[in-house]
């Protein structure tokens, strides 16, 4: 026992220079074969960033949650092979919401309270953003969504909602309106589902057309649970030049195809969403019809000649091919023109992190801070859909817009939005609200 | 490949099994599907007007045993039984410690997919494997054989199967009712809890409580009437699915109602996902509020569709006697006939679930591959990607489909052949036995065009 006490100086003093090196070489060496979770265990600070990720798993998101997943573990891979955030690692921490608002919110306390998440993230349809949001902000869990809604800029959430990754259906609609009427037509008949998701575009293209010397000459509002179109398209008048469609569900096959046998490739230019074929292949049989009309993309599900480099990374890192399905299915088509903002929302909230220095929960509202000072965000492998610029006092991002021609089965772009076509004005400013 | 090879060997493996996906119901849609409906409820009513031109003994002798093989009863039973127990209690840990994904964790694959779609089918295709598979007979053994004790208190032989018929609604109304049934930790509570009052009712009661109170059981030992294989006369025997409900004394009444239960709960599974009942709801479909706004409807829809069945099925089976003039006991013929009702309910609990099957089958070997989650390839898949592209071409969609209704059909059509043979063995008519079963045999005429159609109709989930 006595002996113990003056030999522990020796053997620290004993400790060349050379074994220290060794030691330390030895060390790196054997780093770089641990798998990536061990080697941030030898790194300071490696609590990993916990980011509580609201996927719909179950009811009538699944199908978007699928794929949100895919490119959510694919862009936090990429963020850990890089160093993860502020050197830690980042960890998803997956809750299914099933697609049901009142459990959307209590899948965000269970991240605030039970999984000692860091942020929310990820939630999609805009009836869960709705439910859940107002239990971020009591819970001051910043919570970042990828759902296109307007909820976020139109000023009904609250401070610690954010949508920085994806652009909102009222952009996206009004920013089609000049290219509608400078090549497609002036008269137009809109078709939509009657109820809120239908009225989103009916109350944004109407003015945004109107403005652009154009005229909504009728709205077809069809109920959501038809199954069958074909009574509604007489309804359409005769001096139509275009045919504004944003119909979703499982009847929209049947409407496409009913649509097409109505006019037999002759009347009018068919503008559509293609969230109504958003993971079906558009050279499906049945499909026909779509030859020749136009779609919004969100991201431009074909591979195209100009297509970026960084998007090009993205697609891989996803597993996407250049027709945006699954390299292991080609049958499995990907929600390829919505996915991209989890994988966008992803790098703004490491970036965020990184600029507020966040160490954890107590640097929340400085998270929330440095994503409002955010503004231009160039194309980049973090910004493969293009270049954004986010307005931190609406909380709300803006971009590129993409419009594609259904040519011989394939989506070809025809036209790019800039920016300043997506924009309106602000009808909120967040950032005077407190934490 | 490899992911190829595996779903391809899934898909020919288990030809029948099958969850509800929304994507591919739009191909459906396009599918005319008014004419497969139309040949399948004429194929159901082509074999009633066959068994009434055919001689009377043909029903009989379609079910007769094919094949009979001298084979000692398996005596692993116990062991294996065990192995089942631990393995229970792995995903239960798993349920409270691992991921919060429902496709990421093992307990609600392996309890909704793995055991309620795949295992259950299982047992009604193929026979009964819950004798080896059950998570509790082999520690019951263990314990009595540890401790030397008996239970203590005698089962009330009035209660029948009443305790079964309670746990096994309020088993459907978990599985249809919750909001969430596939929430990790709500399961791991939900089954651990379940397990052990069954542990305690079998030490307290005795086997009979496994018989007569644990809902699984009854429903497994059912469905195992309707099995190719099965035992006779002390060896293993093979025959048409349903030989061994002829082959068997009829049920008691207890039993009978557990049998339309399951068809019952089963059919409103499918019924609840339909925009006829969102629309009867009055909730739009398309932007379906979530399972935790309809608990209630799902709740009541569960007992209506279950009254409604059972009230169908005995006014057809009164009427049937009124017509023949046989005039047996309501509660007698009810209990006789109901294991007819087996086949339907089997046929739609794999047509029901066989897209589920598809999908998350995939998430299956996924865990499989990766059982704790550490980025391991046991199953040396490489990157794998679970895909639902067969739901996105027409072609597959049809052949899911009609695999879907094939699956319907063959139960009606199974269905009225037993009620047809066990109808010549009560009225040893033929034409009396036909007159008799009419009211029965329109009933699942009916009942097929029911099916079809909840395979066929839009769903809002």
């Amino acid at each position: 026992m006595t002996t113990k006490s003056p030999r522990t100086p020796r053997s620290v003093t004993s400790t060349s220079r050379r074994g220290a090196l060794k030691t330390l070489a030895g060390g790196v060496a054997g780093a770089a074969t641990l798998p990536m979770w061990a080697r941030y265990a030898q790194a300071q600070s490696s609590e990993p960033i916990k980011i509580g990720f609201q996927v719909h798993r179950t009811g009538i998101g699944a199908a978007y949650g699928r794929w949100y997943d895919r490119t959510t573990q694919a862009a936090v891979k990429l963020i850990n092979e890089g160093g993860g955030i502020n050197g830690r690692p980042v960890e998803i921490v997956a809750e299914d919401d099933g697609t049901d608002p009142k459990r959307g919110a209590e899948v965000v306390e269970k991240f605030a309270t039970q999984h000692n998440c860091d942020i929310g993230f990820g939630t999609l349809f805009s009836h869960v953003v709705i439910g859940s949001a107002p239990r971020a902000g009591e819970l001051k869990l910043p919570y970042f969504v990828v759902s296109e809604g307007t909820h976020v800029s139109s000023g009904m959430l609250n401070r610690y909602t954010m949508q920085p990754g994806i652009t909102d259906v009222r952009s996206q609609v009004i920013s089609m309106a000049p290219f509608i009427t400078e090549n497609l037509g002036k008269k137009v008949t809109m078709i939509f589902p009657d109820y809120g998701f239908g009225y989103d575009h009916r109350d944004n293209l109407a003015p945004a057309i109107e403005a652009q010397g154009g005229e909504v000459v009728a709205k077809i509002a069809i109920p959501p649970s038809e199954t069958s179109f074909t009574r509604y398209f007489p309804k359409i008048p005769r001096e139509t030049e275009v045919v504004y469609h944003v119909m979703v569900g499982p009847g929209v096959l049947t409407f496409v195809k009913e649509l097409g046998e109505f006019f037999g490739g002759q009347g009018p230019e068919l503008f559509g969403f293609i969230d109504s074929l958003e993971a079906v292949a558009i050279d499906s049989p049945g499909l026909e019809f779509l030859e020749g009309s136009h779609f919004w993309e969100g991201m431009c599900r074909h591979s195209q000649p100009d297509e970026s480099e960084h998007e090009a990374f993205y697609r891989e890192a996803v597993g996407v091919d250049s027709r945006g399905a699954s390299v292991s299915d080609p049958t499995d088509v990907s929600t390829y023109g919505h996915m991209f903002g989890c994988w966008e929302t992803l790098h703004v909230v490491k970036a965020g992190m990184e600029a507020a220095g966040y160490r954890g929960p107590q640097d929340r509202a400085a998270l929330i801070e440095a994503v409002e000072a955010m503004t231009d965000m160039p194309l980049s492998q973090a910004h493969p859909q293009g270049a954004k610029r986010f307005n931190g006092k609406t909380h709300q991002v803006f971009g590129h817009q993409y419009i594609s021609k259904v040519e011989g089965g394939m989506l070809k772009k025809v036209h790019t939005t800039s920016i300043e076509d997506t924009l309106y004005p602000d009808e909120v400013d967040y950032t005077t609200q407190s934490f | 490949m490899n992911q190829r090879l595996i779903l391809a060997m899934i898909l020919g493996l288990l030809p029948g099994m099958l969850w509800a996906h929304a994507s591919e119901q739009g191909f459906v849609l396009l599918l005319p599907t008014d004419v497969y409906i139309g040949a399948g409820v004429a194929s159901v009513a082509l074999t009633v007007v066959l068994l009434a031109v055919l001689p009377a003994w043909v029903a009989a002798r379609l079910f007769a045993p094919l094949a009979v093989v001298a084979v000692r009863g398996l005596p692993l039973r116990h062991a294996t039984s065990l192995m089942a127990t631990l393995f229970l209690a792995f995903l239960v840990w798993r349920g409270v410690s691992g991921s919060n994904d429902p496709s990421v964790n093992p307990l609600p694959l392996f309890v909704w997919t793995v055991f309620w779609i795949g295992l259950v089918s299982l047992q009604g295709v193929l026979g009964n494997h819950w004798r080896w598979t059950n998570p509790w007979t082999g520690l019951v053994a263990l314990l009595g054989w540890v401790t030397g004790s008996r239970a203590p208190i005698r089962y009330p032989r009035v209660l029948g199967h009443a305790p079964g018929v309670v746990i096994f609604l309020c088993f459907a109304g978990f599985l249809l009712a919750d909001p969430a049934p596939a929430d990790p930790d709500r399961l791991a509570l939900a089954v651990g809890g379940y397990w052990y009052l069954t542990l305690m009712g079998v030490t307290l009661f005795g086997p009979r409580w496994m018989l007569r109170a644990e809902a699984l059981t009854i429903l497994m030992r059912a469905y195992g009437r309707m099995g190719l294989l099965g035992r006779a006369r002390g060896r293993l025997a093979v025959g048409l699915w349903g030989w061994q409900v002829l082959a068997r004394p009829r049920p008691g009444f207890g039993l009978a109602v557990f049998i339309l239960l399951m068809l019952g709960s089963g059919s409103f599974d499918g019924l609840n996902e339909t925009f006829w009942w969102f629309g009867f709801l009055g909730i739009n479909p398309l932007e379906f509020p979530g399972r935790s706004v309809v608990i209630t409807q799902n709740l009541l829809g569960l007992i209506v569709a279950n009254a409604a069945l059972i009230t169908a099925f005995a006014a057809c089976l009164w009427l049937g006697e009124r017509i023949a003039g046989t005039r047996r006991p309501l509660g007698e013929v009810f209990c006789l006939y109901a294991p007819t009702i087996l086949p339907i309910a089997l046929g739609y609990h794999v047509a029901h679930y066989l897209t589920s099957f598809m999908v998350d089958g995939q998430y299956v070997i996924k865990f499989l591959t990766d059982p704790m989650g550490q980025g391991a390839d046991l199953l040396n898949l490489g990157t794998f990607y679970v895909t639902t592209g067969f739901f996105n071409t027409p072609g597959t969609v049809k052949v899911i489909f009609l695999t879907q209704a094939g699956a319907v059909v063959v139960g009606h059509v199974i269905a009225i052949l037993l009620a047809h043979a066990l109808a010549v063995r009560g009225h040893g008519n033929n034409w009396r036995a036909v007159l008799g079963q009419a009211p029965l045999a329109l009933f699942m005429i009916a009942y097929t065009f029911f099916g079809l159609w909840l395979l066929a109709s839009p769903r809002g989930v």
